[in-house]
């Protein structure tokens, strides 16, 4: 398990200012194994910092991380696969050569490190440019590379910074099969991303990140049960005031009401819809993620 | 260790496979062979013509056994004239008595004539004089030019290998921190394995080319026969050169690692190295005084101040015979101030390295905890 606890980051003052940016404050989560975490908020919210500091990138002023119950060290890190958010490969290098010594450097030996290299640019549909140099490939084919780069020594723990910017739907697809299966093996997965729709889909958990605190986190159930969902009541023909004194808002369209609530007595509204006129739809509908997070950062 | 390994071993790998390290190596190996031919063709043995009419030849080629002479008859002395008017002949020996030239003749030439035309003479009369017996009781001069000489090149090839390398360390420390490679490097490997790979792979490539300049170099001297003016202990100096290149270069190139870290863009890589490239510059300057003094007071003592020894010690081995407790003081000292230096500059670039954006300070850098 991967515990993250308290984790406070103020940057250092800019010449002229008096203060430096306090960039967490108090930040927390833990990620069970097998379990993918994904990691969201607003530009500046404090993900990246998070993320290197777990990497040991930088030094929070306070707070811990923790990897199977002891403080996370270099020797921990080194079974790590990183992706940080500002891209960092050798321009000059060729494709593989390079997924190769990042594979020897965290560990590996030479075959076992190239072999690893063939499987993965196997399966990021690479294999032909395994000679090309980095600098010649696309912005997205850097982007395969420097994923495998991540994952080429078999990661205990993956902490992946917006990985799936900048990909075509094709390799967002590859990449997310990529990850589901690290995580069915036991990997802790942990990514940031904008994508909401994208995080909804894949992560068993979402943490929302604000201000460097920790706003909203838990399985995507979870956060659609605390956020509640909408009642959404059509009656066609209605009567006009039938809905003075319920909660919510009503909208006409035509002779077709509808009615959104949020919380309420469902019985009671059921009962006035159904003598107002005739009821064409009556149902809860569940907030998406967008929602959640408009609604957690507000 | 392991990890530093990797590290030195891709620097080499990725530089050796560049077009412009085959092309700088080539051009190195043909300059030095080049260089090593310089002196036999400039420096060509006297070669003399001498006429004779109606005269012997003189033993000048005994009397002076590294010029050639060439002789010719001519049947009188009206044709001798001729042939020393049109420069054919550079005098002419008449009757035995009397020698023509065009103008002044050659001192060295004359005196040469003279002194056996005597000889011949007293030896007919039946008097023979034992040559005198030539002994230095000061230092062996024997060597000095070709000492002045490699000791020119030497200071001019440990100059350019030293801030060639360490420019080309500067280079990459920021290349890695301007991309942020080292986000993931520092992930898998320590700071310092980093930047000891980093330093020994181009160190190493820097060996290379001070390996070829050497077996380059004297397998040239041997072809042209410019080693036999080699000054004994040649195996010495060359050993020496090699050591006080690895010194040197740890030296500045920790120097170079540590303050590049303190900036993001290549572009600001000349900006911030500019104090250390002053540094080297400065050393080879003196370095370079110490060939044409090698034993001043200047070059004796600056050859115990590091990072100066570095190149002016190698300087004055070659240029002059140096002591060994002297060579050993000297690199000593220099071991000392290598090792301070590797601490200093892990130190900064642990410290900076991983702080993109605008320059560091480095006073910041050494307050920060
Ligand atoms: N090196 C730095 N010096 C000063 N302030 C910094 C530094 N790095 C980050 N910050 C500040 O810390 C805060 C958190 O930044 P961070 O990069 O962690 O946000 P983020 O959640 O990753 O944002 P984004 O979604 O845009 O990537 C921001 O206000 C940022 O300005
Ligand atoms: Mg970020």
């Amino acid at each position: 398990m991967l515990e993250i606890s308290e984790l406070r980051k103020r940057f250092a003052a800019a010449p002229g200012a008096t203060e430096g940016k306090l960039a967490l404050d108090g930040i927390g989560f833990t990620v069970r194994p097998g379990e993918m975490f994904g990691f969201v908020g607003a530009n500046g919210a404090g993900k990246t910092t998070t993320m290197r500091i777990v990497m040991g990138v930088l030094k929070a002023d306070s707070g811990s991380v923790s990897w199977q119950g002891k403080p996370l060290g270099y020797g921990e890190r080194q079974r790590f696969g990183y992706m940080p958010e500002e891209r960092g490969l050798y321009q000059k290098m060729r494709a593989g050569e390079q997924i190769e010594y990042f594979g020897q450097l965290h560990g590996l030996s030479a075959p076992a490190a190239k072999k690893a290299t063939d499987d993965l640019l196997e399966r990021l549909g690479l294999t032909e440019r395994r000679n090309d140099s980095v600098e010649s490939l696309s912005l997205g084919n850097q982007q395969r590379v420097q994923l495998a780069v991540a994952l080429v020594h078999d990661p205990e723990v993956l902490i992946l910074d917006e990985p799936f910017s900048g990909l075509d739907p094709i390799a967002v697809e590859t990449l997310a099969t990529a990850l589901q299966e690290r995580c069915r093996g036991g990997v802790p997965v942990i990514f940031s991303s904008h994508q909401l729709e994208l995080v909804e889909r894949l992560c068993d958990s979402v943490g929302i990140v604000s201000a460097g605190r920790m706003v909203a986190s838990g399985t995507v159930g979870d956060l659609r049960a605390a956020e509640g969902g909408t009642l959404r009541v059509v009656v066609r023909g209605a009567t006009p005031g039938w809905a003075d004194g319920l909660p919510g808002e009503l909208s006409v369209t035509g002779d077709r009401h509808t009615l959104l609530v949020a919380g309420g007595d469902d019985q009671e509204i059921l009962r006035r819809a159904l003598k107002a006129g005739h009821v064409e739809h009556f149902g809860v509908e569940q907030p998406t993620l967008t929602e959640i997070f408009k609604e957690a950062v507000a | 260790m392991n990890g530093m390994m990797l590290v030195a071993r891709r620097e080499i790998g990725t530089q050796v496979r560049t077009r412009a390290f085959k092309i700088s190596l080539l051009i190195t190996a043909v300059l030095v062979g080049a260089l090593a031919f310089a002196p036999k063709l400039l420096d060509r043995p006297d070669s003399y013509t001498v006429g004779t009419v109606n005269s012997q030849q003189l033993p000048l080629a005994q009397a002076a056994p590294d010029a050639t002479f060439e002789w010719r008859a001519f049947p009188d002395e009206e044709a001798a004239k001729e042939a020393v008017l049109a420069g054919d002949v550079d005098a002419a020996l008449i009757d035995g008595v009397r020698v023509i030239t065009d103008g002044e003749i050659e001192t060295e030439l004359g005196v040469l004539m003279q002194s056996t035309n005597r000889e011949v003479k007293l030896g007919a009369a039946g008097v023979s004089i034992p040559p005198l017996q030539m002994q230095s009781v000061g230092a062996d001069t024997r060597y000095e030019a070709a000492r002045t000489g490699i000791a020119v090149v030497l200071v001019l090839v440990l100059f350019m290998l030293i801030i060639g390398q360490t420019m080309m360390v500067a280079m990459g420390v920021v290349e890695e921190k301007g991309s942020r490679i080292v986000e993931i490097l520092l992930s898998s490997i320590r700071p310092w394995q980093l930047l000891g790979g980093k330093i020994i792979g181009l160190g190493v490539l820097g060996l290379i080319n001070l390996g070829t300049i050497l077996v380059v170099g004297l397998a040239a001297s041997f072809a042209s026969g410019f080693a036999a003016d080699f000054p004994p202990g040649m195996a010495g100096i060359v050993a020496g050169v090699l050591v006080w290149f690895v010194l040197g270069y740890a030296f500045f190139a920790t120097l170079a690692a540590a303050l590049a870290s303190l900036v993001s863009r290549q572009e600001e890589v000349g900006n911030v190295m500019s104090p250390l490239t002053m540094l080297i510059m400065a050393a080879y300057f003196v370095a370079f005084y110490a060939t044409s003094d090698p034993t001043g007071t200047l070059a004796t003592i600056v050859s115990f101040v590091p990072p100066f020894s570095s190149m002016v010690m190698p300087v004055r081995m070659a240029a002059t015979e140096v002591p060994l407790w002297e060579v050993g003081a000297s690199a000593a000292l220099m071991i000392v101030a290598v090792l301070a230096t590797l601490s200093f500059g892990a130190k900064v670039y642990e410290r900076a390295v991983l702080r993109t954006g605008a320059r560091v300070k480095l006073g910041e850098v050494l307050r920060a905890k």
